[in-house]
């Protein structure tokens, strides 16, 4: 029996660990081949650790030498020194705060929009409220592909290509949809008759929004901000066509513009790659104590 | 403190009608109680009253101020729930003065009409606790609260005492009652408990598939029930119903069934030999006397402590009779029962209406 479990234990644990190694490798090995040289990176064997940590990746994107990059400059530059510099890396900062900007904007917008249309959808009776909702989802079968090309020429009659404000136009409609049908989900579960007492008590449905529904639904409203600000922050194929200069591009875009033709510097785009996971890493860690349940308890009998 | 007049409430969900053209005049003050069994339309009419359904035809009068469009929030209510319906992320006391913060009303006056309430209520000591920590009967006193400190026009109660055990719903039928008079207020309490109905009630309005059957003090709906529904619903153990018909005699109009034949009030059936009727008969209203008119055996005795039931088999129906504690009876034993005829009731086998002077 002990012998029994013991092995099960033991599988779990193996089981758990290879799961671990699945998730979390590609970011160790992100995070230890920014701190390496360009040749440590590419030596055969791999080296998993750094044999000598060195923080120039970094120190080349918030400290860019002054230069340009000319052919003779790119020559002189040699890859394997860590030294080289991919043309367009200054943009990777003002990239990191468009990224940034364009993502808290969606978190934000998005959870608005939401939360107020789930609350219409979900406790006011209204008449076409199944037809509300399929509407708003029905949007989301439509391939995001097939939507790029009729979406850039909007933008484009409107004068909104290269803004940011366009990113966040587009990736609402991505979202909008999705974080609505959860927070009905989530609001559906909130007792009928605590709807009630907030309206008998002298709730406008604005006040029992905010000081019924809210409160109790904080574990999904911030499962909807991570939501937006991922789904955001990772995008790719609506930023490539809708933004094309700095002043609107975003961080994966840019990232990948660091896969040149000659020379590609690994080092660097794992020091990059590094800087663009930890804001969604820092919100998460913020955001991870709210993500509890039993809110409700106690509020109708159970 | 309002008079309530709902005229010519219809409500529909899609194909189904809930209510149908309700009609109903709650005078200012009074504690009126919906009863009916589950279904019966009495939590919509509640729910109408408050603003939380809208309605599909008809007009609401708070006194002479049509609210009908009016939203819940402005028709000062308050509202109590069969499932208390506390808000849990807020204490008793916020949950209590959370109705004054939504007005507005200062601190001090908030702090004052809470305390009053939690001292009026016995759950002072609670005040700080969250509503998970408290018992069944301590969240329905916080919900009492809440809804007392506003002083409301209207009292709104939605079975509250239904998930409270037994001794603690006859306590707290007590303190609504003690509310009632030092409020001052019109209540309006749905249940499907008659015990409650009756012992609250200045009115009761018995509903039934969404069309009330019979509005009036407990006192008549219990000794003049307008119809066999009514009849059925109020009472315990419930009242005796035989079906046959009225044959007139030399000794008067008398019901009959069988080889049964009972006497009844003339006032009520003469002239109306042959018609098809039910006969009713509350348990208590008959006693077991030799020589009475209806004899029977005795199929069953249920002893209850302060009195027993005795199940009687009179030809082929059964009927339920309450006698004290202290008469003897045997199963099996022949026996007669007798009663006053003008303590008999009558309703028409088809209509089931009552016969006679309708209350």
């Amino acid at each position: 029996m002990m012998w029994r479990r013991g092995l099960r234990a033991l599988v779990i644990t193996v089981l758990s660990l290879l799961l671990v190694i699945y998730v979390a490798g590609p970011v160790a090995w992100l995070v230890s081949s920014s701190l390496q040289s360009e040749s440590d990176i590419t030596a055969v064997p791999p080296n998993w650790l750094p044999p000598k940590v060195t923080f120039d990746n970094f120190e080349a994107i918030f400290a860019p030498p002054k230069r340009e990059v000319t052919y003779e400059t790119r020559r002189q530059g040699d890859p394997a020194t860590g030294r080289f510099l991919p043309s367009g890396a200054e943009n990777l900062l003002p990239a990191l705060w468009n990224s940034f900007a364009v993502g808290m904007l969606v978190a934000i917008l998005n959870l608005v929009v939401s939360m107020t249309a789930a609350y219409a959808i979900a406790v006011i009776h209204f008449k076409g409220r199944k037809a509300a909702l399929y509407t708003i989802l029905v949007t989301r079968v439509i391939p995001d592909i097939a939507l790029i090309v009729p979406l850039f020429l909007v933008m484009r009659q409107l004068d909104l290509v290269n803004t940011r404000f366009a990113l966040v136009v587009t990736y609402l409609a991505v979202t909008v949809p999705f974080t609505i049908f959860i927070l009905i989900s989530y609001f559906e579960q909130i007792p009928r008759d605590l709807y009630r007492a907030a309206r008998a008590d002298g709730c406008s449905h604005w006040q029992a929004l905010r000081f019924v529904y809210l409160p109790l639904s904080l574990p999904a409203l911030v499962a909807s901000v991570m939501f937006a600000f991922l789904t955001s922050w990772n995008e790719f194929i609506f930023a490539l066509i809708l933004t094309q200069n700095i002043t609107s591009q975003t961080l994966p875009i840019i990232i990948s513009g660091f896969v040149m033709d000659f020379t590609t510097s690994f080092s660097f785009i794992n020091a990059a790659g590094v800087i663009a996971i930890v804001p969604p890493v820092v919100l998460a860690m913020m955001f991870e104590r709210y993500i509890v349940s039993g809110l409700t308890a106690g509020a109708v009998k159970g | 403190m309002a008079r309530i007049r709902l005229d010519g409430i219809t409500k529909r969900y899609g194909q189904v009608t809930a209510l149908q053209r309700l009609d109903l005049d709650i005078r200012d003050r009074e504690f009126m109680v919906f009863l009916g069994p589950s279904g019966c339309g009495k939590t919509t009419t509640l729910n109408i009253i408050a603003g939380l359904e809208e309605i599909s035809d008809g007009d609401i009068w708070f006194d002479d101020r049509r609210v009908t469009f009016i939203p819940p929030h402005q028709r000062e209510i308050a509202m109590v729930f069969q499932s208390y319906a506390l808000y849990p992320q807020k204490s008793v006391y916020e949950n209590i003065a959370f109705g004054l913060r939504l007005r507005k009303v200062d601190e001090a006056t908030i702090d004052a009409k809470v305390r009053a309430a939690a001292t009026q209520l016995e759950i002072e000591h609670l005040l700080d606790r969250k509503p998970q920590q408290l018992s069944g009967g301590q969240r329905q006193r916080v919900a009492l609260g809440r809804a007392l400190v506003r002083q409301p026009t209207v009292f709104l109660m939605d079975e509250p005492l239904s998930n409270l055990d037994a001794a603690l719903r006859v306590s707290m039928r007590a303190l609504i009652k003690k509310l009632h008079i030092a409020m001052g207020t019109t209540f309006v309490y749905v249940t499907h408990d008659q015990a409650e109905a009756m012992t609250l009630a200045d009115r009761i309005t018995v509903m039934r598939d969404g069309v009330v059957q019979q509005l009036d003090t407990p006192d008549a709906i219990y000794n003049r029930p307008a119809n066999r529904f009514v009849a059925g619903f109020l009472g315990s153990p419930q009242m005796n119903f035989v079906e046959g018909e009225i044959a007139e005699g030399p000794g008067g109009p008398a019901f009959t069934r069988g080889a049964l034949r009972i006497p009844v009030d003339p006032a009520v059936a003469a002239g109306q030999g042959g018609r098809k009727v039910v006969l009713g008969l509350r348990a208590e209203d008959a006693v077991i006397a030799e020589g009475g008119p209806l004899r029977g055996e005795v199929a069953l005795i249920s002893p209850l402590g302060s009195e027993q039931h005795v199940h009687v088999a009179a030809g082929d129906s059964e009927l339920i009779i309450r006698a004290p504690k202290d008469q003897r009876v045997a199963v099996g034993e022949a026996i007669a029962l007798a009663f006053d005829p003008a303590r008999l009731h009558l309703f028409d086998a088809a209509t089931e209406q009552r016969l006679g002077q309708q209350p």
